[in-house]
């Protein structure tokens, strides 16, 4: 805000401390979490707590991992994850393109419906899109939880503003060069377009990597579960006081995301902030 | 050529429908069949046995003690969220907001719980705010406090799964902000400070101005996202105890197989309660703020 | 080649339409200069042809075929765009092949096309270079290899230079001007640049609001304007007007048609006398010897000076009166700020425009009753 005057180092100091501290409030956690997941059930019940285990109890992980199939859940949540990704690019592209670049009537009235869409939380919807779902019979396979993120309004949306960004004379430049539409959309604007493409599906990917209530819902079968649900079970069937094993699991759903956010964290909080400012 | 004539007038539809089924089949017809659900009786295992019933679900609704429990509870919760997540990312926004390695760092370390689950966020503070073993009775316990029930007590239960939200969300609003605060030119404030205005002028007059379009934003986003809070409440208390953390969309999810049509009622009630917010803030806030 | 017809062509957007009923024959080979004040609709005719904003009714035509139902890549027509819309993913190289590909031309073929067009505008080594690593005028060069490698019957060209320092803008001026020559297609151009229309035009399209205000050679369009709207616009600075105060009528003459003399002690004094009592009967400053023919006089101060090296720029005021002030441009830098001065112009310099802003040529009946009213003015009458 203001120009940087000369501070007294003190307050540098503070500064930096209190910054420290609040890193430390937000990332302790799962620090303690990891820890928990290497420690024996004695550690885990001693007071005061143990800080680091004796000797890490690697076999926690192979406790945890045997109390369900999370071969299959780690699958599920990978088909499914990859899916909805790859579902949605597909139908959003046309549609943002679309949307950006051509003129039709009622154009305004249908992007009024995505912006509608955008406002209605699935934990309202979920009810008759469960009985539809049922009705279909498909609610023992992995499509009631692909299917209904077929279209993402946010992404159309969010395409679509990026898309307008994109000068109307490069459109027209291509048509005049006697390319299709469709050559248009990939060579120009998927090139373009790239940075919009990697936030839309990292969004999604986190979301849906993560999401709980929907597959809760949609699911009433071990081998369509996503992790989120296994680990979930976890507590019914090690017991809620066995936080060793608990942790375990835990560690096994955070760490991938961990793991890809220290190498790329920087890509990853411009692309949330960016979905956060369009 | 006669399929120049119509194919370029019809290119657009074809190329919007399969969003727009998406959005029809899974968002549009839902709501409408939500709607008529709630005005049934509805058998699970024999759709024939649905019985009409009119408004009497609504009517059921408004007059059971539970249902207004999980509104409070709602309420209390999502007024605790926005506010304490709104101050608190405003004022961390402020201090982070100059471009420096540190500060990267420190924006990276908050924001890092939004991009985890929240079910392990869940299962992870479970962990933390255990009575006996956990962490934070440790930690009052050093520092000479009494030791709190956390989620075992209906007295503190709400509060603690606050706590949590909070503790997730705010990384992403303060991320938010800093960008914004980044994008006002500085020669705003190279004006200000040769007009010689105090620090709490500029705040009040530039920054939060400036700032209020994403101020917005975030307000509504961040209510809508609260009023339908679920999952933390669902691992971490499973709407306990007695009833002091169920919330609306718990609620909901409770009637789901045992009495559809009054489960559907009360989802059109949120949705109600969404859209009613929703214009309220538009209606009230959108004149008051300031776009560039 | 071909040349390029407007029949009744009507262009609406939102109900309002831009341009009304308009008829206009491009000429084959030549280099036609749309030229007109932003927003009157020069544009709006070349994305006509272009395909690209296709017209609300009427009929385009180039080489004599309506192309309404063509669409833009099949039409044979290039454009190169103001903002260059260079396909900013693609190396230099592809921005040049991508219609040569489209159009299915044989890999040989294209590579020999892209080197040999590459190697005239001046891109040899360039071709693999991403465009965001070139400077603006080799972007330009760029588009405009765009538009030769198709080998175009129509070059279209919206502004292209406008976004050139001006330096760059007068070489490519003369680049346009040779190519043009050497490729021999029909050129339209867009600007509202009178100096561009001037410097580069066969003929100069003028517009204003949607209607073509005169269609003529540059000379002629400088020399013989259609109306005031065609004197005004065309010449820098524009074309003096004054009210003759008869039937509406407004003449006006070139800054550069007039020519100064400094006043005399005596004529001074007289035109101050003048400038108190207007009205006074035969105070008019004695005409030279030897000006039989008529001319215009006004005397005033000279308020500014503007020396621009070859020449120099009057602005000759009298003050108190509104719309007493004219521009003259002399070669001649013999004058200085607040000097009292005589302007005079030589009736068959003098241009007449009737109250619609038509001009009033020599063969008018009135055209002569004109002259003598104005030129019979006192040199000190507004």
């Amino acid at each position: 805000m203001n120009p940087e005057y000369a501070r007294h180092p003190i307050r540098v100091l503070a500064d930096y401390a209190l910054k420290g501290a609040v890193v430390l409030v937000f990332v302790f956690p799962f620090l303690w979490m990891i820890s928990t997941s290497l420690q024996t059930f004695r550690e885990t019940m001693a007071f005061p707590p143990t800080w680091l285990p004796a000797s890490p109890q690697w076999q926690n992980f192979v406790h945890a991992m045997k109390a369900g199939p999370f071969l299959t859940y780690a699958r599920n949540s990978v088909v499914v994850t990859a899916s909805i990704i790859a579902l949605q690019l597909v139908v959003m592209i046309p549609a943002a393109y679309a949307f950006a670049k051509y003129r039709f009537p009622g154009r305004n009235a249908l992007f009024g419906l995505v912006l509608l869409a955008f406002m209605i939380p699935g934990q309202v919807t979920f009810i008759p899109v469960y009985l539809m779902l049922a009705d279909w019979g498909l609610i023992r396979t992995l499509l009631p939880q692909i299917l209904p993120f077929l279209s993402s309004a946010f992404g159309i949306f969010l395409l679509r503003q990026y898309f307008m960004q994109i000068a109307e004379e490069i459109v027209e430049a291509a048509r005049l060069d006697n390319a299709s539409e469709a050559k248009i959309i990939w060579r120009l604007m998927i090139p373009m377009s790239t940075p919009a493409l990697a936030t839309i599906a990292l969004f999604s990917f986190v979301s849906h990597w993560n999401d709980y209530f929907w597959p809760l819902i949609m699911t009433d079968s071990n081998a369509v579960r996503p992790l989120t649900l296994g680990i979930a079970m976890l507590r019914e069937t090690e017991g809620i006081s066995n936080w060793h094993i608990l942790m375990a699991g835990n560690v096994v759903l955070v760490v991938p995301i961990l793991i890809v956010y220290l190498f790329c964290s920087q890509q990853i909080v411009k692309a949330f902030v960016y979905s956060g400012i369009k | 050529m006669p399929s120049r004539g119509w194919w370029p007038l019809l290119r657009p539809y074809v190329m919007i429908a399969p969003a727009m089924a998406g959005i029809g089949l899974f968002v549009l017809y839902p709501i409408f069949y939500l709607i008529k659900l709630s005005f049934y009786k509805y058998n699970l295992m024999n759709k024939a046995k649905s019985k009409y019933i009119g408004l009497d679900n609504y009517h059921q609704i408004f007059t059971r003690g539970d249902f207004y429990q999980a509104l409070g509870n709602t309420a209390l919760y999502t007024v605790g969220v926005v506010v304490c997540t709104m101050v608190l990312s405003l004022l961390a926004a402020l201090w982070l907001k100059r471009k420096s390695r540190w500060n990267r760092i420190v924006q990276a370390g908050i924001f890092t719980p939004h991009i985890v689950s929240i079910v392990s966020i869940a299962l992870l503070w479970m962990w933390l705010m255990e009575p006996n073993q956990g962490l934070l009775n440790y930690l009052f316990k050093l520092f000479g406090l009494p030791p709190s029930a956390w989620l075992q007590s209906s007295k503190t239960a709400l509060l603690s799964v606050i706590l949590v939200s909070v503790w997730q969300g705010i990384g992403y609003y303060t991320l938010i902000i800093v960008a914004a605060l980044q994008s006002i030119p500085p020669t705003i404030y190279e004006a200000a400070a040769l007009d010689n205005a105090s620090r709490t002028n500029v705040f009040f007059r530039i920054t939060l101005p400036l700032l209020s379009p994403q101020l917005f934003f975030i307000l509504v986003i961040m209510t809508i996202g609260s009023f339908k809070v679920f999952d933390t409440v669902q691992v971490m208390t499973g709407g306990g105890p007695n009833g002091a953390t169920s919330t609306i969309v718990y609620y909901i999810y409770q009637f789901r197989t045992t009495n559809i049509g009054y489960s559907a009622a009360t989802g059109v009630v949120l949705m109600a309660i969404i859209g009613l917010l929703t214009f309220l803030y538009f209606r009230l806030l959108a004149r008051k703020v300031h776009y560039q | 080649m071909a040349s390029i017809e407007f029949v009744r062509v009507t262009k609406s957007f939102e109900k309002s339409s831009v341009i009304d009923n308009l008829n206009l024959t491009i000429e084959d080979g030549k280099f036609t200069v749309l030229v007109g004040p932003s927003g009157c609709g020069k544009t709006t005719l070349l994305r006509m042809i272009a395909g690209i904003g296709p017209q609300s009714s009427g009929e385009v035509r180039i080489g004599g075929k309506d192309v309404s139902r063509v669409p833009p890549g099949k039409r044979g027509v290039a454009m190169v765009f103001q903002n260059y819309a260079i396909y900013p993913t693609m190396t230099v190289r592809d921005n040049i092949e991508f219609g040569l590909k489209n159009n299915r031309v044989p890999k040989a073929e294209r590579t020999r096309l892209v080197e040999t067009i590459g190697a005239t505008v001046g891109l040899a080594g360039y071709l693999d270079r991403m465009p965001s690593t070139l400077s603006g005028g080799q972007r330009q060069r760029v588009a405009l290899a765009r538009a030769m490698v198709k080998e175009p019957s129509v070059f279209l060209m919206d502004e292209p230079l406008s976004n050139l320092d001006a330096k760059l803008r007068a070489q490519m001026r003369i680049e346009l001007i040779e190519l043009h020559k050497k490729l021999g297609a029909t050129f339209v151009y867009v600007t509202h640049d009178q100096v561009e229309a001037m410097s580069m035009a066969d003929t100069i399209v003028l517009m204003n609001e949607g209607v073509i205000q005169q269609e003529a050679p540059p000379e002629d369009v400088y020399r013989d304007p259609a109306n005031l709207f065609a004197a005004q616009f065309i010449g820098v600075p524009p074309m003096n007007v004054g009210e003759l105060g008869i039937d509406g009528v407004r003449f006006g003459f070139r800054p550069e048609s007039a020519d100064l003399a400094v006043l005399s002690g005596a004529e001074r004094e007289l035109a101050a006398a003048a400038a108190g009592d207007p009205i006074r009967p035969g105070a008019g400053a004695p005409k030279p010897a030897g000006a039989d023919e008529a001319r215009y006089a006004f005397r005033g101060r000279i308020a500014t000076r503007e020396m621009l090296g070859a020449e120099t720029l009057y602005q000759v005021r009298r003050d108190g009166e509104p719309g007493a002030s004219f521009m003259v441009k002399c070669f001649a830098d013999r004058f200085a700020v607040d000097q009292e001065v005589e302007l005079e112009v030589p009736a068959d310099k003098l241009f007449f425009f009737d109250a619609a802003g038509d001009r009033i040529r020599r063969d008018h009946p009135a055209h002569d009753a004109y002259v003598a009213a104005l030129c019979s003015r006192e040199p000190a009458h507004a």
